[in-house]
């Protein structure tokens, strides 16, 4: 199964390296590719050096793509990590 | 003692007190260049091999390193290994960096170093300081695999032999961290001031240390053996028999000195003739908690909150800050912690994401004045204190406080959070005289606070006009120039009319010399790094509020700051004879 979804970086400092970490250990179990789109570059959300090398600032949009069995429960993690500014 | 070699001295300028007598070793920053080495096909799953040990060798470092912190309570040290062993399991680091060793048949140090270049040219092209900045977790991390290759890595502090000097065109507050007193006999830089971060740390830990020396000149000598009398600066190199002699006498007499004075740990910071003082302790790392207790400090008169979260480059959240906070004050039970907020700017911008980073501010847009702009990093700090201060005995401190205005939005904010929280009872408020128009008005200051506290190091460079990080301009930087005696004793003057306590915690607070001038001139508390408070008691104790009271008067007559600093040394050699670190005859 195959999800998209946008969501926007909410926590002050952008994704930076805590953000980071955070979503690379929760996407380490899961099953399915997890990609996000962020201006035109698509990158692995399980690199963390991809993640920072995407510099989203606070308020830039991002695009996850999931694919893969467990692909819903997966997106529903993600984006409520988004939502609460992972933890911050 | 080799025969046929001269001795010989060189000059610089001493930084950090105490001698040191070994080898040099000189830290070499360049970039470590990986050779190219074909390998043969049916060696690559070896060379696979070798590299996946590489990383798990450091995966084990890191879990080591991540428990001592724990220990110690460093959070944000914690994230950043915790990025790193993140980074361990990046793909990119992982199946990429295999993929290319099988594809290309070339060595794992080369072809992790191409990758490394590859990476470094993608952070560097984003165009955003913040992030670029995050390449450097890579870098530390690149160190450490490739140190678990065969061909050795970047040096770092931590290789050294026992008892090295070592010498770096400049040091980092980082090295100086990093350095234990154990190996580092002695740090030699061509730049660096007495008063930047690597220098503050260096004292902390007991380091001598000398700057302003000619490194291409010592290379000439790496296999000698060179004393470093970090009390005059003085380097010797190839010491003849009796000057060695000399030397590790007086090292073995100067720790016997220390001791002792540690042994009056227990004793109170009381002037012969019955006045106390509160002695305190400045705080830069947890790790010196204990030796707080131990040496008798009581209580934190400076906690410099920015170093818990240097180099770190991120902005802690309110939970980690409140972890850091409760740790201090359960430690110090019920002593009186003062926690400073956020000193960002100046030399030490790097917390900030969106500042500048690299560019000198500091006359701009810095600390208060600037988290007044940044409300919310500012207002998160102070809810993790507020948090704190439920469990011991805090106090606020806000640095780099210009105008009233200032002050009273600061405070205003203390109010915001205590009644997010609902809290009532509102910590005591202190703060930092260390800009010359704050001292101007110091009664209006007095009025609105609970305490205040004198930070000589800026004082001293607002008031004669000297970035104190400027190298030319160091012989310029004089803490005991008549403007600045004034100016404390304009503050103590106001300040006691109103009853309000005035301490002092810049670099001269830890200088024995100056404690009775200080006493003299109305300070009741002292702030010193920990390792000086037995030698700043001593001082202490060795002098009657009388004396030190007529020495502040003769001061302020005089016109000089080399006058002041002569009467300073005569009376100090007169009070404590006997101290090796302070009087040279």
């Amino acid at each position: 199964m195959k999800l998209i979804k946008k969501v926007q970086v909410k926590n002050r400092s952008g994704l930076h390296t805590r953000p980071a970490t955070t979503i690379v250990k929760m996407l380490q179990n899961c099953k399915c590719d997890v990609s996000f789109i962020h201006k035109q570059e698509t990158v692995n959300a399980k690199s963390i050096l991809s993640i920072l090398m995407l510099a989203a600032k606070k308020n830039s949009k991002i695009t996850i793509v999931v694919d893969g069995e467990d692909a819903d429960q997966t997106l529903n993690k993600l984006v409520e990590a988004f939502d609460n500014q992972f933890g911050e | 003692m080799q025969v046929g070699l001269v001795e010989e001295v060189i000059r610089g300028s001493p930084i950090c007190r105490g001698i040191a007598i070994g080898k040099l070793f000189f830290l070499n920053r360049k970039e470590f260049a990986a050779s190219d080495t074909p390998i043969h096909p049916n060696q690559t799953e070896r060379e696979v091999e070798r590299y996946r040990t590489a990383l798990a060798r450091s995966k084990q470092d890191l879990k080591r390193l991540q428990k001592q912190l724990e220990a110690e309570s460093a959070l944000e040290g914690i994230l950043i290994l915790e990025a790193q062993l993140e980074m361990l399991h990046d793909p990119l680091l992982t199946e990429e960096i295999e993929k290319e060793i099988r594809i290309t048949n070339k060595n794992a140090e080369f072809v992790f170093q191409q990758a490394l270049f590859k990476f470094k040219d993608q952070f560097q092209a984003l165009n955003d300081t913040f992030f670029t900045e995050r390449f450097k977790d890579l870098q530390d991390l690149s160190r450490r695999i490739f140190s678990y290759l065969n061909e050795s890595g970047g040096q770092s502090i931590k290789d050294v032999l026992p008892h090295s000097i070592v010498c770096a065109l400049e040091l980092t507050a980082s090295d100086a961290a990093e350095a234990s007193s154990w190996y580092v006999g002695a740090f030699i830089t061509e730049n660096g001031g007495a008063t930047s971060h690597a220098a503050i740390v260096a004292k902390a830990k007991g380091i001598p240390y000398v700057t302003n020396v000619n490194l291409e000149y010592l290379k000439q000598y790496p296999e000698s053996s060179i004393i470093v009398d970090g009390r005059t600066g003085k380097i010797i190199i190839n010491p003849g028999e009796s000057t060695l002699k000399q030397y590790e006498n007086l090292k073995k007499k100067m720790h016997g000195q220390i001791q002792d004075f540690k042994k009056a740990a227990k004793w109170p910071a009381q002037t012969f003739d019955g006045y106390t003082v509160r002695l305190t302790a400045n705080l830069d790392s947890t790790q010196e908690l204990d030796l707080i207790n131990q040496l008798g400090g009581s209580g934190i008169g400076l906690f410099r909150s920015e170093y818990m979260f240097l180099p770190k480059y991120e902005v802690p959240s309110e939970e980690e800050q409140f972890q850091l906070y409760y740790h201090i004050v359960e430690k110090m039970k019920e002593l009186p912690v003062v926690i400073r907020t956020f000193d960002l700017g100046g030399d030490k911008s790097s917390l900030h994401p969106t500042n500048s980073l690299g560019r000198n501010c500091v006359i701009g847009s810095r600390t208060t004045r600037h988290l007044l702009k940044e409300k919310d990093l500012l207002k998160t700090q102070l809810r993790a204190i507020l948090r704190a201060s439920e469990f011991g005995n805090i106090s606020i401190l806000f640095p780099m406080i210009a105008t009233l205005a200032e002050l009273r939005e600061a405070k205003q904010l203390v109010h915001e959070a205590a009644q997010e929280l609902k809290m009532k009872k509102i910590p005591r408020i202190g703060c930092m005289m260390e800009v010359p128009s704050a001292c101007m008005v110091a009664d209006h200051f007095a009025k609105e606070c609970d305490f205040l506290s004198i930070g000589t190091n800026d004082l001293v460079q607002y008031s004669l006009a000297i970035d104190r990080s400027d190298q030319m301009l160091s012989e310029f930087y004089e803490p005991t120039d008549p403007s600045v005696i004034r100016l404390i004793k304009l503050i103590t003057g106001e300040a006691s009319r109103l009853n309000v306590p005035v301490s002092v915690c810049g670099e001269i607070a830890s200088d024995p010399r100056f404690t009775p001038l200080l006493l003299g001139l109305g300070i009741q508390e002292l702030s010193v790094a920990p390792r000086y408070l037995p030698i700043v008691k001593n001082a202490i104790r060795s002098v009657s509020i009388v004396d030190a009271v007529s020495l502040a008067e003769k001061a302020l007559d005089l016109k000089t700051s080399q006058e002041i600093l002569q009467l300073l040394v005569q009376e100090y050699k007169k009070n404590v004879p006997h101290d090796l670190f302070y009087n040279i005859s």
